[in-house]
């Protein structure tokens, strides 16, 4: 009846996990309870989960991945101090549960933490920087922000009900096989990387869609800000990339699940396909992370160095070079499989290529501040952090890209230290950067500056005192995912690297006290002009919040910066743009569509992670159902009266009248 | 109906793409004023011809029309004359101006499949180079 499920597979016997749960558990009811109790949640369901507005997913999106950063971050601080207590003694995580521990830390980070992040800022701002009112298909940007949600809590759900997998992130066969991971804990990994998978393609679908399609009139490619880039070539590389990622695991499903051989060593399988394939998807999947964080960095830059972006054109050319080239590498990752040394070098090469167009932007931003007037707030911080750090990491990537020493640190702690400089440096600096800067936007009021200085300094200096250790002893040799250690020489490296976690997780705390204070200060850092850095794209437009609708008018696009130019035009004539003729204006109506399906989905999942098969059933046919339903709904739109456009936009106009005459910089 | 051509007249812009210059609420869908009728004839001819191939191949198999070695050559050039179909008659791929964009994804997705596919068929064929060969590991055994 219950497939595999039992009283068993709950963890009575391990106190931390079930401790840490319970304590997550009884948060979890208790604001469910307040949201009731309150009577919250006729606002959250009619604003929030049924909402198809881009700006609402997008800050639900970023909100989890907040959430699920931290859940990956507190994997980190229990493996660093496991390594920092076990110099020859078993420390306090038995090797299954590290296992367990270093691959859920992979598993969220990467899935559930930097791609929803990443995917949250593109929802907020894309559509705004096009200047259209929403995306290609709104409703289906909320399955896809719920069918994420749906991955991220079946990963948290195996921490109470059986077990999480213990093959890595990326679980290579044959551990990952039935024969050596015969629990559920590679079955979790699969339907919720599966699941949330296909709401990332549903997401590059939208936005390739999107930015093809849909932008304002006159916003030619060539217009178009540095952010809309990016997120085109990530959208790209993300419908490109998961389809093989979904096969590749389908594959390993059916060898688990019906005794295929795709992978096995018998009957024709072969394990290093898998390893190959997965790459294919893999070193995409790491562009796809950073070429939006690229972008945010392009925009903050050119922001905050109150100058247009340089070489425009060249960031461009240089975005579509690695849009492509990121497909012609992943042979780097195993360079030590057993290819000869004319596939090693060919694959060694090309990534070294590769690490051009990173260059080409490095030295576009520098000469975009260069002789500007650069100001030093939170963003900009997270922005110089970034060029230098990920300096060093794309330089350690390139010496990891030459086969004969990759065969020396392949699995090395230098490996992990690289990847951690180019993903935290690069990725994560790019979404703290974002979200400090769009916060204004999405809430109408800025984030604390002082906590958010602190928060930066904190991580910055604990990311370093955290990953030299690591280069260092992985030079020494130690490798990665080592449950315990018995060579003295380590020990001093990673007890290093664990004072770097203590810093670093100050920096955790103060990003956390930074939104506290925010909020209950928010009247004190209100941004009554929906302009608050002196932006230059069409977002900074709108009010903050903008309305549902986004422009009252869809803007009229002249030239590259199109709102900077606007605003200029203000300040020289001393006038704002005469008022549009408003007219009413549709918009696609809230559809709990995408929170059904998530439903659903979960239910599939969990019943097909545990053997449930009638349940399987109930949940795709609820599934389907919900599908069919929407598909059949007659009025998927509502109208916005003229008189209310009328009233939102006439209030925005005059705080931005307000902000002219108060005006005291430079005029053109 | 004059009204919504207005609505959505379409523009071309500097970089030579168009697009609707539209103002309808998100997630609506543009209808083209292509007929139903001859929407349709374009569906049916490329189920017929789909068919056709697919038949075509199976048949193939049965009969001796074709030199047995050359069966395989056969199948893929009925394969690709299939992937055609599909382009021209479903997904609507043409050389028309209007199609820049179709066409540009379609380069994308095939440059992206020969990649893919290439790189690992190359990969895979030399996964083994560093093996010694298998008689020279039955000497080392005996
Ligand atoms: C600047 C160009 C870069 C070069 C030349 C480069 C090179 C490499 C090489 C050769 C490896 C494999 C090392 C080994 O397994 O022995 C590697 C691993 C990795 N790199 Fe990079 N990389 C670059 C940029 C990036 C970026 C931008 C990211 C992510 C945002 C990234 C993320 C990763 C990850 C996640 C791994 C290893 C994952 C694993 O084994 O679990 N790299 N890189
Ligand atoms: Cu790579």
């Amino acid at each position: 009846m219950l497939g595999k499920l039992s009283w068993d597979v709950i963890p009575f016997d391990q106190p931390l996990p079930m401790i840490a749960s319970a304590v997550v558990a009884l948060a979890i009811l208790g604001v469910l309870a307040w949201v009731f109790l309150a009577g919250h949640f006729p606002y959250l369901w009619r604003e929030w989960i049924t909402s198809v507005d881009h700006k609402r997913i997008g800050v639900m999106y970023t909100l989890l991945a907040l959430l699920m950063l931290l859940r990956g971050f507190s994997d980190a601080v229990m493996m660093r101090s496991q390594q920092a207590l076990a110099f020859q003694a078993p420390g306090y995580l038995p090797p299954d549960h590290f296992n367990q521990v270093f691959s859920a830390h992979g598993t969220i980070m990467i899935f559930f933490g930097a791609m929803p992040f990443v995917i949250g800022l593109m929802n907020l701002v894309v559509p705004l920087q096009l200047g259209v009112r929403d995306v290609a298909f709104p409703t289906l940007n909320s399955v896809s922000f719920w069918l994420t949600a749906t991955g991220a809590l079946l990963v948290n759900i195996s921490l109470v009900i059986g077990e999480f997998a213990r093959t890595g992130w990326l679980p290579y066969p044959p551990l990952s096989e039935t024969a050596y991971s015969p629990g559920v804990g590679v079955d979790y990994y699969l339907w919720a990387v599966q699941i949330s998978g296909v709401g990332t393609l549903l997401t590059g679908i939208n936005f390739v869609t999107t930015i093809l399609k849909m932008r304002a009139p006159g916003m030619s490619y060539l217009r178009m800000s540095m952010f809309c880039w990016t997120s085109l070539a990530a959208s790209l590389l993300i419908v490109a990339a998961f389809p093989i990622l979904t096969a590749t695991l389908a594959m390993l499903t059916l060898d688990r699940y019906f005794g295929f051989h795709f992978f096995t060593n018998e009957a024709g399988g072969n394990m290093l396909m898998f390893v190959n394939l997965i790459w294919a998807w893999g070193h995409p999947e790491v562009y796809i992370l950073v070429l939006p964080a690229f972008g945010i960095f392009s925009e903050v830059i050119s922001t905050f160095s109150s100058k247009p972006l340089f070489g425009y054109r060249s960031m461009v050319a240089a975005t579509l070079f690695i849009c492509i080239v990121s497909f012609m590498v992943w042979l780097h990752h195993f360079f030590t499989m057993g290819a000869g040394a004319d596939v090693n070098a060919a694959f060694g090469i090309a990534t070294s290529i590769i690490a051009v167009g990173t260059g080409v932007k490095i030295y576009n931003w520098m000469f975009t501040m260069y002789g500007g007037r650069i100001r030093f707030a939170t963003p900009m911080l997270w922005s110089l952090g970034f060029m230098v750090t990920f300096v060093i990491g794309g330089m350690t990537g390139v010496l990891l890209a030459v086969p004969p020493a990759d065969f020396l640190l392949h699995n090395s702690l230098f490996l992990v230290a690289h990847f951690h400089n180019v993903i935290i440096g690069g990725v994560l600096f790019g979404a703290f950067a974002g979200y400090t800067y769009w916060f204004p936007k999405a809430f109408g009021f800025r984030l604390h500056e002082g906590w958010g200085k602190l928060a930066f300094w904190l991580t910055l200096i604990g990311f370093y005192v955290t990953f030299v250790p690591l280069y260092a002893v992985g030079l020494l040799g130690m490798t990665r995912r080592m449950q315990h250690f018995d060579v003295s020489a380590w020990y001093p490296w990673v007890l290093a690297a664990g004072v770097g976690m203590l810093i670093t997780t100050a920096g955790v705390v103060a990003q956390i006290v930074q939104l506290v204070v925010s909020i209950r200060q928010r009247a004190a850092l209100r941004d009554a002009t929906g302009d608050p850095w002196d932006g230059r794209s069409l977002e900074w437009a709108t009010p903050s919040p903008p309305p549902v609708f986004n422009f009252a008018a869809l803007p009229h696009v002249e030239g590259e910066e199109p709102y900077w130019s606007i605003k200029q035009r203000a300040r020289e004539q001393n006038r704002l743009r005469d008022e549009p003729d408003y007219e009413p204006i549709e918009m696609p109506r809230n559809s709990p569509t995408g929170f059904i399906c998530a439903f659903f989905a979960t239910v599939m999942g969990f019943a097909l992670i545990w053997h449930i098969w009638w349940m399987v059933a109930l949940g795709a046919l609820g599934a389907l159902a919900t599908f069919v339903v929407f598909a059949w709904r007659d009025i998927p739109e509502y109208v916005i009266p003229a008189a209310e456009v009328a009233r939102i936009d006439r209030a925005n106009r005059s705080a931005r009248r307000e902000a002219l005459v108060t005006y005291t910089g430079p005029r053109p | 109906m004059s009204n919504a051509d207005d609505r959505h007249a379409q523009r071309r812009d500097t970089d030579g793409l168009e697009r609707y210059d539209i103002d309808t609420a998100p997630g609506d869908e543009y209808l083209g004023d292509t007929e139903v009728g001859s929407g349709l004839r374009g569906y049916v001819i490329g189920l017929g011809l789909a068919t056709l191939l697919t038949i075509a191949s199976f048949w193939l198999l049965g009969t001796n029309l074709i030199w047995a070695p050359g069966i395989p050559v056969a199948l893929v050039v009925l394969a690709i004359a299939q992937m055609g179909v599909h382009l021209v008659f479903f997904l609507h791929i043409t050389t028309g101006p209007d199609n820049t964009n179709n066409a540009l994804a379609l380069a994308f997705g095939v440059l992206i499949v020969v990649l893919v596919i290439g790189g690992s068929i190359w990969i895979m064929a030399n996964l083994d180079h560093n093996l010694m060969p298998m008689n020279a590991i039955m000497n080392m055994n005996r």
